[in-house]
């Protein structure tokens, strides 16, 4: 007990004073789940809102998929990834294994689904009345396309939000493709597993107290946007 | 606008909800659908609406066909039976129409707020749209409607569950939006007096079939065919 309350202190001093090593790996967390986040919102807001409204051949098969992706094992995104751009890979020659570009990659696959699946059930229950309403009211398909957005904001904001907490969450996938090297590659997930395992329980603490802040202000910043809206 | 509809057919699950063989709606027109539950009502305005476009046929608008990119969207409306407003105020969801057409701000004020006085919704401006009772709403949809002057209305039950002074405030509108700007009107109702008072032209459908068309005071008195007769005899009870 007394091991785990001096290693609150320690960590809560770490925080206190901006420890450089703890200031890059949050900071190239952000980066990372920011950016993978971020690419994957303007991949899976059009195509829920499509599946949402759209009818097609095999589309109860295509909504079957992604539903299993949905809750994909990040360890085997990470292992896919890898066997893709492993120096014997397919994609070997651009020479992205063990680097950030590989880590966003990863989360991208992860955390689309998520958000495609979020908006797409979001969609279902007033897409269409609202595409026939634009419809009726004369506007064009990009004017229908921003209308479906701005009405469906909610729900897009939470697939967004659901989509990020995922990638800011996960271990597996990084770790495979990222290797979790110091300085480079080093996130807080990743950092915490391996701190945990080499007894440091400072850092470990310090970096799963600024995960657990993070966790806590994204969802603040969902509740509060419902409220809003 | 003129419609001009040839063998129109909508089926569902091989059932036919619509079957239509030939049928001309002059420019103008001011036009009554009654029928009973589920004879095909809706279907025809969602038909010409645009918004189903799963027929076989053809629906014709000054003699030229709908298509994704035609301009004819931007001349005809719908008003659902449900209205669906959007999150944003009063003011904004009547200006949408507008808005997306480019019109100039000074202007969208103008025809905005004419409609807001006209419907008695000016204090209910600035309040969003979801907040609305079911009368407030419909008011906001059909001003919604009006704003941009359709030269093609369709109206599907639009005084559905509304209360008397709220239909009586639409209608009026209505009526003073078609003698001003002679649209097209259709108008899908159950109401047999409200189409005895707004209507020229009533048209009784059943099983999917137009069965008589005629002036409302015709139709209404001195329904020729027996199955409008019966529905209504059962609709002034």
């Amino acid at each position: 007990m007394e091991q785990i309350i001096d290693g609150f202190k320690s960590a809560l001093s770490l925080i206190a004073s901006f420890d450089g090593e703890l200031m890059n790996i949050v900071s190239l967390t952000l980066f990372v789940t920011i950016v993978a986040t971020g690419i994957s919102a303007v991949l899976s807001v059009p195509l829920g809102i499509f599946l949402g409204i759209k009818d097609f051949p095999l589309k109860s098969l295509v909504v079957r998929v992604l539903y299993t992706f949905m809750s994909l094992p990040p360890v085997i995104v990470g292992l896919f990834v890898f066997l893709m751009i492993a120096r014997r890979g397919p994609l070997g020659g651009l020479g992205l294994l063990f680097t950030v570009t590989a880590m966003i990659i990863a989360q991208i696959l992860l955390v689309t689904p998520i958000i495609t699946g979020i908006v797409y059930n979001g969609t279902l229950e007033k897409g269409r009345d609202i595409k026939n309403l634009g419809k009726t009211l004369g506007a064009t398909r990009p004017q229908l396309l921003f209308l479906l957005i701005r009405e469906l904001r909610i729900e897009i904001f939470a697939g967004i939000i659901s989509g990020y907490g995922r990638a800011i969450s996960e271990v597996g996938a990084v770790m495979i493709v990222g290797g979790n090297i110091k300085g480079h590659t080093r996130v807080m997930t990743t950092a915490i597993a391996m701190l945990r395992s080499m007894g440091d329980y400072e850092m470990a603490i310090a970096l799963g107290l600024v995960l657990l802040a993070l966790s806590f202000i994204i969802n603040f910043a969902l509740y509060h946007f419902q409220q809003k809206a | 606008m003129e419609l001009q509809i040839q063998s129109l057919k909508r089926t569902y699950d091989e059932k036919i909800a619509l079957d239509i063989s030939k049928l001309h709606i002059d420019s103008g027109a001011l036009i009554g659908i009654i029928g009973p539950n589920g004879a095909g009502k809706s279907t025809f305005v969602k038909l010409i609406a645009g918004i189903d476009t799963g027929f076989t046929g053809s629906i014709l608008y000054n003699q030229k066909r709908l298509t994704e990119s035609s301009d004819t969207y931007k001349r005809m409306t719908l008003i659902f039976q449900k209205p669906y407003l959007f999150r944003t105020s009063v003011f904004d969801n009547i200006a949408y129409p507008l808005k997306i057409r480019g019109e100039k701000e000074a202007i969208i004020e103008v025809k905005v707020k004419k409609l807001l006085v006209d419907l008695g919704l000016e204090k209910l401006r600035d309040q969003p749209g979801k907040t609305l009772s079911g009368g407030e709403s419909q008011k906001v949809a059909l001003a919604r409607a009006l704003v941009f002057e359709p030269e093609l209305l369709l109206l599907d039950e639009p005084t559905a569950n509304i209360d008397p002074q709220s239909i009586m405030v639409m209608e009026r509108v209505l009526g003073d939006f078609y003698e001003k700007n002679r649209p097209t009107v259709i108008m899908v109702t159950h109401n047999i007096q409200q189409a005895k008072r707004l209507c020229r032209e009533v048209f009784f459908i059943d099983e999917g079939r137009l069965i008589e068309r005629g002036p409302t005071a015709k139709v209404l008195e001195h329904p020729k065919e027996v199955r409008t007769k019966n529905f209504i005899q059962w609709a002034m009870i």
